[in-house]
């Protein structure tokens, strides 16, 4: 098919600041100079290296985002965030009475040890579910955006991570308090809050958010295709949170059974977070590496699997 | 994704150039979108089904700077996909699509609103999508609720609360306060009463004065007719005549009122 050209067939000069006449008689300045060029995917993926940057330069977006999602849940709730620290400590307390009701009892101090042991289990384990949950459904609910504007889409799912992130913060003061009135009472209470392990929180919460992250981009990336998929992530995040250190101890797993705490994704996490705000020990270097690699794992095949989907997204929702 | 210019032979009078541009994409048929349904098909041997949808076919074009191109054609004949090709959300197929200048994109409307924050709060948030800064978005904000007419403390009140004719005129409103150098609006115009509608028409006059390029898709004839100096016909993903803005939409609406194509474009 010939090339079509709308207001003139003369040739131009690929040069800038060029000038024409239009309709109207007026001569305008061609003076845009931002070039962007659409060609087709390579693999399936978008340049990279293009695309990491404009996905840096609209980090601001992810966090805006983040902020209005926020402001517009809470905006007509009177407790308002009060049930973000509400909610884990009622769960808590039922997990606990469930928990010590099966054992049949115990002594005051193991029972208060259990508790915050439940207690900053589930506070870490609901910032991870909450990433993974929120992000999921962020593709299919930003649909009038994703048809309207073009940038990275992942900066949805991280919008929806930087929210649990800015939930799961309160959470902890919430368990120092907790632990410390507790202490007060039951001073043989075996828990040490604060030791020179909390110098790896850090490095547990950013390998913890890495997982939870790239686990959120492949469930958003199955919503788009099966839109049951966030309701599935309600019972599978049930059964997780059966399956990881959070109910009981790691200590509880004796020969090959210790590798559940590995194979789930969250294990090294949440068995890290024990050791730390339970025991005052740095974690152990099994639960160091396994950090790492399931936070490298998740990113690595999470990302693929998103970005390499994208496209499809505008033509899917 | 931006490159160097020199490297790229792009005619500086030119907003947009379109090379042999091709868009598939699949798309599932079954009823049930639903992980159920697909476990349901796989434990039975069967696939999901899936069609393939050839949206535009090896489509070329060249839009210079300053000009209103209107796109008129049938449902399903590609137009939505193109537009959404020459934003940067749907990448081609096969082809390139070179666009010279900042892309300001009204396709859907409501964009980036969430009906329980206020208009300013969505503005924001708009207009961060589109890639503004918060602090020049902000300095627009009021001029927005302006031109959208908004009675006044609306702009500060929930979205759920505005009528949806207020709605229209606010998308419409930030997606030609980006100032772009392009802007590219699909069915946008349909939005607001006629003052409002006239108010539009002046400010993409305006747009045009300032050799911004204006890419607009509707059904609405007499828009395409009024405002663009040129128009294309889109039928089954492929340009089925260009030209004369009014001249296309006489043949379309020929081909509207008749219901068989021209003897001489019979091909496509």
């Amino acid at each position: 098919m010939a090339h079509l050209r709308l207001m003139s067939e003369k040739k131009s000069e690929p040069a800038s600041g060029a000038s024409h006449v239009n309709d109207l008689g007026h001569v305008k300045e061609a003076t845009p100079s931002l070039i962007q060029v659409f060609e087709p995917h390579k693999a399936s993926l978008p340049p990279v290296g293009a695309y990491m940057r404009e996905f840096w330069s609209r980090k601001r977006f992810s966090l805006e985002l983040a902020r209005f999602a926020d402001k517009a849940e809470y905006l007509e709730s009177n407790l308002g965030k009060v049930w973000l620290v509400l909610n884990p400590l009622l769960l808590a307390f039922v997990y606990f009475l469930l928990v010590t009701v099966l054992r049949g009892g115990s002594d005051k101090a193991h029972g208060f040890t259990t508790l915050a042991h439940i207690l900053i289990g589930l506070f870490t384990f609901y910032f991870a579910q909450n990433v993974i949950s929120d992000g999921a459904q962020s593709i299919t609910s930003g649909g009038r955006l994703i048809l309207n504007q073009a940038f990275p889409r992942t900066l949805l799912p991280l919008s929806s991570a930087i929210r649990s992130f800015w939930q799961y913060i309160p959470t902890i003061p919430v368990y120092i308090v907790v632990v410390v009135i507790g202490k007060f009472f039951i001073p043989k209470a075996d828990i040490h809050i604060f030791s020179w392990a909390l110098l790896w929180i850090p490095y547990v919460t950013f390998c913890l958010a890495l997982t939870a992250f790239g686990m959120a981009l492949i469930f958003a990336t199955m919503n788009v295709y099966f839109r049951d998929t966030s309701k599935l992530l309600s019972y599978t995040t049930r059964i997780w949170l059966y399956a990881s250190p959070v109910l009981w101890l790691p200590e509880m797993l004796h020969g090959w059974h210790r590798a559940i705490l590995y194979v789930n994704p969250l294990g090294p996490a949440l068995s890290a977070t024990a050791e730390i705000w339970i025991r005052g020990h740095q974690p152990t270097l099994a639960q160091i590496i396994g950090l790492a690699v399931w936070a490298v794992i998740a990113m690595i095949f999470g990302g693929y699997f998103f970005i390499s989907r994208e496209r499809d997204f505008a033509v899917r929702i | 994704m931006k490159k160097n210019r020199m490297l790229i032979d792009m005619p500086a009078d030119l907003a947009v150039r379109i090379e042999d541009l091709s868009i598939t994409y699949k798309i599932n048929v079954d009823t049930k979108k639903t992980l159920k349904n697909a476990i349901m098909r796989a434990s039975k041997g069967e696939k999901v089904r899936m069609r393939t949808v050839e949206a535009v076919k090896h489509m070329n074009l060249d839009i210079p700077h300053g000009s209103v191109l209107g796109i008129v054609g049938a449902n399903g004949a590609g137009k939505s996909t193109l537009m959404r090709s020459i934003a940067g959300i749907l990448p081609p197929t096969e082809g390139r699509i070179t666009v010279n200048g900042k892309i300001s994109t009204l396709l859907a409307l409501g964009v980036g609103f969430n009906p329980a924050l206020s208009g300013r709060d969505n503005i924001i948030l708009g207009g961060l999508a589109s890639g503004l800064t918060k602090e020049e978005i902000a300095a627009k904000t009021d001029e927005i609720a302006r031109f959208a007419d908004l009675p006044d403390g609306f702009i500060d009140m929930p979205v759920r609360t505005y009528s949806s004719g207020m709605y229209g005129r606010v998308a419409f409103a930030v997606a030609v306060a980006m100032t772009p150098d392009i802007l590219l609006l699909d069915e946008a115009l349909s939005a607001g009463d006629a003052a409002f509608k006239e108010k539009s028409f002046l400010r993409m006059r305006e747009l045009v004065q300032e050799a911004r390029t204006i890419v607009i898709v509707s059904h609405a004839l007499q828009t395409v007719k009024d405002l663009c100096t040129h128009a294309i016909w889109m039928h089954k993903g492929q340009i089925l005549a260009k030209g004369d803005a009014g001249e296309i939409t006489e043949k379309y609406l020929e081909f509207l009122n008749v219901g068989t194509l021209p003897s001489n474009l019979e091909d496509f």
